[in-house]
């Protein structure tokens, strides 16, 4: 599992030089790869100031790439992102444990159908938003802004009050 | 069984919330588009009663062991519906160490599957460990919930005491009535030789000697040393303990006393247990295979258990303590109360030997190694043989006993040490 999650973050992190190869890109991905790494073997919250990373070399890399939106990309990109947080969760359960017959294979059976279908939802969706954007001409920096703060904030206030179990290393 | 969220889903919303920030700082679509399908995992999350659609069993190899040796434990898992992914742990008592596979594992299972875990632990410490109950974790495929739950599975297991060999054992010095392996200096029915007398009325005819008869032309007869058996106490001292788990001073005394009980038995001798803790506790002293599960189970339990009482050795009645009885008492003479104990019993005319398992190596064992140890070692061993020499001048014969080292060694001393002592 853990060499799963090594792979997605190595794509993670070296797409955006696809868009933009400058030292400030390159310096993002290192880092970001390090916290990976260590996140994959030690512990979720720093997979996710690794994934913090990424995401900002992304950004940078676009920033600095300009051009149309390369939709189809951050698709692909999206999928690695829930694929490396769903393997590097799971590669810490099962380190240390017996795994039964067909753990392996159901799980991967299970994320090739996550994958399809989340990227077949995330490319309707940016589809229909994008066919949405020049329809209603909504400003669109103000709408993703206020959709992203009203998700991640119904998001943590779920998490917090539905009475989380402790995770055992 | 409630399934509920677990962390990641807080990790998700974290990263959600970074990208579509970033995007609207950016002003690139991508980023929002890119924890598009992270978010989307959330949709199907939510808090919910489910009913347990799996069974566990627990099956033992073996439930009665001696220390050091290992038993297999098999789980069996079965399915009456789908199970996606299913976290078994279970934890290990005191004094089970894990030898080969896992104690915990992740199974999924189709429906009506049946599945079996394995692994095996080595029972490093006497006592009656107990599995518990198996904790089960049902996770979701994208570990996003899970819900948790114990299941009670009967798993008590008995660990003796690891058997010493033992092939000689201190010889008591009296005897009992009953028929036994020792020779008694008492002559009557048995099968040594003692003397030689004159044939009187009433004596066996296959017992004239016919080579002494013929010499001196007169009858002779042989007369034979009885053969008879002893009783043995044997007095564990449980008021302290030193050194770590599972060599401490007290597992060390009671391998000692299941291997001295083990060997008097054997001898056909009637053995007793007195487990002086402040209080005492006793088992009555008789002889057989029963008598030795007896012992053994009262050694199982035996352990230190804090008291300010203090009970006097009068105290003991006399069908537990008999008079004629060899009392082995088994004490790393920690604590003056026992060393009371014993100075009692030896003015009480007991046959009594002190086999101390020495607490200094198990407590070096268990310490760094530095100056200070070593001095503070030394000085202990100083004051504990100051100790000794004071019970000794009293006619208490000790044996001192490194546990690291056989029992046989230690105690093969100590015929000649009780002689020193009757010569005082």
């Amino acid at each position: 599992m853990r060499r799963i999650a090594a792979v997605l973050t190595l794509l993670l992190v070296s797409y955006p030089f696809l868009i933009a190869s400058s030292a400030v890109v390159v310096a993002l991905a290192a880092a970001a790869l390090l916290v990976c790494l260590l996140g994959i073997l030690t512990a979720t919250p720093a997979l996710v100031v690794g994934i913090v990373l990424a995401l900002a070399e992304y950004a940078v890399a676009l920033w600095i790439g300009g051009g149309p939106p390369r939709l189809a990309g951050a698709v692909f990109l999206g999928v690695v992102l829930r694929l490396l947080v769903e393997t590097a969760d799971l590669g810490r359960r099962a380190h240390g444990a017996a795994l039964g017959p067909g753990v392996v294979g159901a799980q991967l059976r299970a994320w090739g159908s996550t994958a399809a279908l989340a990227s077949t939802t995330a490319l309707g969706t940016a589809a229909v938003c994008g066919v949405a954007s020049t329809a209603v001409r909504l400003p669109w920096a103000p709408a993703v802004a206020a959709a992203g703060g009203a998700v991640a904030l119904v998001g943590i206030v779920l998490a917090l009050t539905a009475g989380r179990i402790i995770s055992r290393d | 069984m409630t399934t509920r969220l677990t962390p990641l889903v807080l990790s998700v919303v974290t990263i959600g919330a970074w990208g579509l920030v970033l995007g609207v700082l950016s002003g690139r679509a991508e980023l929002a588009v890119v924890v598009l399908p992270l978010l989307l995992g959330l949709v199907r999350v939510r808090s919910a009663r489910a009913a347990i659609g799996w069974s566990l069993g627990r099956t033992l190899s073996a439930t009665r062991l001696f220390e050091g040796e290992r038993v297999a434990v098999t789980v069996t898992i079965s399915a009456r519906e789908p199970v996606p992914l299913l976290e078994l742990f279970e934890p290990l008592p005191p004094g089970l160490k894990l030898v080969s596979g896992r104690n915990r594992g992740l199974f999924t299972l189709a429906r009506d599957q049946r599945l079996e875990w394995r692994y095996e632990v080595e029972c490093v410490r006497r006592g009656l460990p107990s599995f518990g109950p198996v904790q089960a974790r049902l996770w979701d495929r994208s570990g996003l919930t899970a819900g948790e739950t114990t299941m009670p599975l009967p798993g008590g297991l008995r660990v003796y005491p690891r058997p010493l060999r033992l092939r000689r054992l201190p010889s008591p010095r009296r005897m009992q009535a009953f028929v036994g392996n020792y020779v008694a200096p008492r002559v009557g029915e048995g099968l040594e030789p003692g003397d030689i007398r004159m044939f009187a009325a009433g004596d066996r005819v296959r017992h004239v000697n016919w080579r002494a008869s013929l010499r001196f032309r007169q009858l002779f007869v042989t007369r034979y040393h009885q053969e008879r058996n002893a009783d043995v106490v044997l007095m564990l001292d449980t008021l302290a303990t030193a050194g770590t788990p599972p060599a401490t001073t007290l597992d060390a005394s009671i391998r000692a006393a299941a291997a001295l009980a083990t060997g008097y038995l054997a001898r056909k001798d009637r053995v007793g247990l007195i487990e002086y803790c402040g209080p005492f506790r006793w088992v009555r002293p008789s002889s057989g295979r029963a008598h030795h599960e007896r012992l053994l189970e009262a050694l199982l339990r035996a352990d230190v258990m804090f008291s300010y009482v203090t009970q006097e050795v009068a105290l003991v009645p006399r069908r537990i303590l008999p008079p004629q009885a060899l009392v082995i008492a088994i004490s790393a003479l920690l604590d003056p109360r026992f060393d009371k104990a014993i100075v009692d019993l030896v003015a009480r005319g007991f046959d009594l030997v002190v086999l101390s398992p020495s607490p200094i190596p198990l407590v070096r064992r268990a310490m760094r190694s530095s100056v200070q140890t070593d001095l503070a070692c030394r000085l202990w061993a100083l004051e504990r043989r100051t100790r000794t020499d004071g019970l000794q001048r009293l006619g208490i014969t000790i044996v001192d006993w490194d546990s690291d080292q056989p029992l046989e060694a230690a105690l093969s001393g100590l015929a000649a040490a009780r002689r020193r002592v009757l010569l005082r």
